[in-house]
């Protein structure tokens, strides 16, 4: 159990690449803390910084009451599931886990009693005595987990653990992720690409871009709050609809829903949001366009329209429970509930 | 399947070249040797009388090839152990080099390409008792070395020459084994609490041990047959059969001598000895070499 403070964290690399443009972050005790973002936005860097794989260029590093910038990875006593496991090939499963117990010196009887417990907490008690190369991807993914697992470590550290293992591997896999760690109640910081996984698994989600934070909050809150364009588009799939607002002429605009925004904000407002889900067939006086279909998805449980409305740009997409028998170049009124708009200025920050 | 199984020509026009030249040049004066290694013959070739195993015999009662023995396996054991060591360390170093590691690389690798009796006389002149660097540095710190005539000196001297050349060839091999080692591997032991000295003789040192394996069998041979260059060119076996080695006596036995049937009995105890040696570390240490 263990708190962890970032604090203007900035990474440059040798090469001069700023990766990292002033992290700040606070997680509490025993939370579990997912950092998602597009590839090459700095996820793994700021891992990688916080186990002490990287130098920190600027900024704090708190592992409860102690800075640890200048700590060597192993005084941090933290552990991290790499996204290729990293387990030792030429070790047995048991020496793998062992190993950084041997290495603090634990009396060996102590260490084997720690391991096996590990062991039977994540079903590899059959598995000990083999070699990394003789198992199963979703088998060394568990060795991994056990190898951070069995010292206590005051923070886990994952970077995307099960982006190698197939769908249905993943869902389990993923679910005793969160079970364990709950269980375990030790804080972790969970690196990934995948949205459910995000979705699923966080406490709190971090979403990065370019080396930014650009929003923190429970997964929910980020779905239903996001508090910039990327975020908005980034969270939630099919991603949201989002419409240039050119002109205060255009038809759009001058729906009482759009239009009767508070003046201040409306004036700003760039860019409107809504999400796929949130768009209703409705009668032709309440909708916000009419939507000419060119492409139908039925996914069985709903179904996907994609279009184009007058004066929109944008393609449209609209998600729709159920089996919907649609024509294309069929013509459907949308609507949707004013709390269900989203409003984004010229920067893409949330108004 | 039908194409597949019926191409049997196409293998073996494969293998013929590599196998006519494992033919003419080990079947044949291999199967030479043994024959002639059972007869005797008079020193200028014109009869020989066929004496079984006498030459063999006769070679193992003969002090002077216990003593070249002697020195063979001394020789090997410092040519191997020190090339090994030396070019692993250089390897480690190079691989944690990062501004102009290109350089450093390349310079290693150059003694490769000099010939052994080559490198061998460079460093008998370095060594050279009147001329030389290295003994007049040497006799400043109160050693005097001329290995014309210090037995000890001379076989430090053609060791010194191999490994040099040698080092060279370890180095390529260790370096890419050091760089095919996953990074976070190491990463993973940094974070599991091993220091630097553990990480490398629990992690990089375990894993490279296929790689070390391979290149003590190429050294052992490479000393037992190859450095006959280096030995001919600076010692030429001496002084007093100090340098002479059992591939060096054979040459000398059978081409000074001119004792053809006891210089090819020689050559097939050297055949089974290194064939006996590379099957022992087949069997012993490559059970703990793999993982
Ligand atoms: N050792 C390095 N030297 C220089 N630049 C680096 C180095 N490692 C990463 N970078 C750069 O830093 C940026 C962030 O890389 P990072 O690996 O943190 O991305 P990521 O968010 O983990 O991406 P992915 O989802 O693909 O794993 C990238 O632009 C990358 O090119
Ligand atoms: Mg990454």
């Amino acid at each position: 159990m263990a708190t962890l403070t970032l604090n203007a964290l900035k990474k440059r690399y040798p090469n001069g690449h700023l990766t990292l443009h002033g992290i700040d972050l606070k997680v509490a005790h025993g939370e579990l803390i997912v950092i998602v973002g597009p590839s090459g936005c700095g996820k793994s860097t700021l891992l990688r910084s916080i186990a002490g794989l990287e130098s920190i260029t600027e900024g704090d590093l708190w592992i409860d009451d102690t800075r640890v910038n200048d700590k060597e990875p192993a005084q941090r006593d933290i552990a991290m599931v790499f996204q290729n496991y990293a387990l030792y090939p030429h070790m047995t499963v048991f020496d793998n886990m062992a190993y950084a117990l041997k290495n603090r010196g634990i009396p060996k009887q102590e260490c084997e009693q720690k391991v096996r417990e590990t062991a039977k907490l994540l079903g590899l008690e059959e598995l000990l005595e083999r070699r990394p190369r003789q198992l199963s991807g979703g088998q060394r993914q568990r060795v991994a987990m056990g190898r951070a697992i069995v010292r206590s470590p005051k923070v886990f550290l994952f970077d995307e653990p099960l982006s190698n293992l197939d769908a249905a591997l993943r869902v389990q896999m993923r679910l005793e992720i969160r079970r364990l760690l709950k269980r375990l109640g030790t804080t972790a910081i969970y690196v990934t690409h995948d949205q459910v996984e995000a979705m699923t698994l966080a406490d709190r989600l971090v979403v990065m871009n370019g080396g930014q934070v650009e929003q923190v909050g429970a997964p929910l809150e980020l779905y239903s709050r996001p508090a910039t364009r990327f975020v908005a588009r980034f969270i939630g799939s099919p991603s949201m609809n989002l419409i240039t607002l050119e002109a205060t002429t255009s038809p759009l605009a001058k729906h009482p829903l759009v239009r009767d925004m508070p003046a201040e904000p409306m004036e700003k407002a760039a860019t409107l949001g809504i999400r796929p889900e949130h768009l209703r067939i409705t009668d032709p006086l309440q909708a916000l366009f009419r939507l000419e279909v060119e492409m139908v998805e039925p996914l069985g449980a709903d179904t996907l329209v994609y279009g184009h409305a007058a004066g929109i740009a944008e393609q449209i997409v609209v998600r729709l429970d159920g089996i919907h028998p649609l024509e294309e170049s069929a013509q459907l009124y949308l609507g949707a509930e004013r709390e269900n708009l989203h409003f984004f200025d010229v920067e893409g920050r949330r108004v | 399947m039908a194409t597949f199984q019926h191409q049997r020509l196409t293998p073996w026009l494969l293998l013929a070249p590599q196998l006519v030249v494992v033919g003419l040049f080990f079947f044949w004066p291999a199967g030479q040797a043994i024959y002639q290694s059972l007869f005797t013959q008079d020193p200028f070739g014109l009869a020989s009388t066929f004496s079984g195993l006498q030459n063999f015999i006769d070679v193992l009662h003969d002090p002077e090839y216990l003593a070249a023995f002697t020195v063979t396996i001394l020789f090997t054991l410092s040519v191997a152990v020190a090339s090994l060591c030396i070019a692993l360390l250089l390897a480690v170093l190079a691989d944690r080099v990062i501004k102009g590691s290109r350089f450093y690389r390349t310079l290693l690798t150059w003694p490769y390409a000099v010939a052994p009796a080559v490198a061998a006389v460079l460093w008998s002149f370095l060594f050279d008792p009147s001329l030389g660097r290295i003994s007049h540095f040497l006799e400043l710190v109160g050693v005097h070395w001329d290995h014309h005539i210090n037995g000890g000196q001379a076989l430090a001297l053609v060791i010194i020459a191999s490994v040099w050349v040698h080092v060279s060839y370890n180095f390529v091999f260790f370096l890419a084994g050091l760089q095919a080692i996953p990074k976070s591997l190491l990463e993973a032991a940094a974070i599991d609490a091993a220091g630097p000295w553990r990480r490398f003789w629990t992690i990089t040192f375990p894993l490279l041990s296929p790689i070390m394996f391979f290149l003590l069998i190429t050294n052992t041979t490479y000393a037992f047959f190859e450095t006959f260059g280096a030995i001919d060119a600076t010692t030429a076996g001496g002084p007093g059969g100090a340098t002479r080695t059992l591939i060096y006596k054979i040459y000398e036995d059978g081409f000074k001598g001119l004792d053809v049937g006891h210089s090819a009995a020689q050559s097939v105890l050297l055949m089974i000895l290194v064939a006996a040696l590379t099957l022992v570390q087949f069997r012993y240490i490559e059970r703990k070499a793999h993982y």
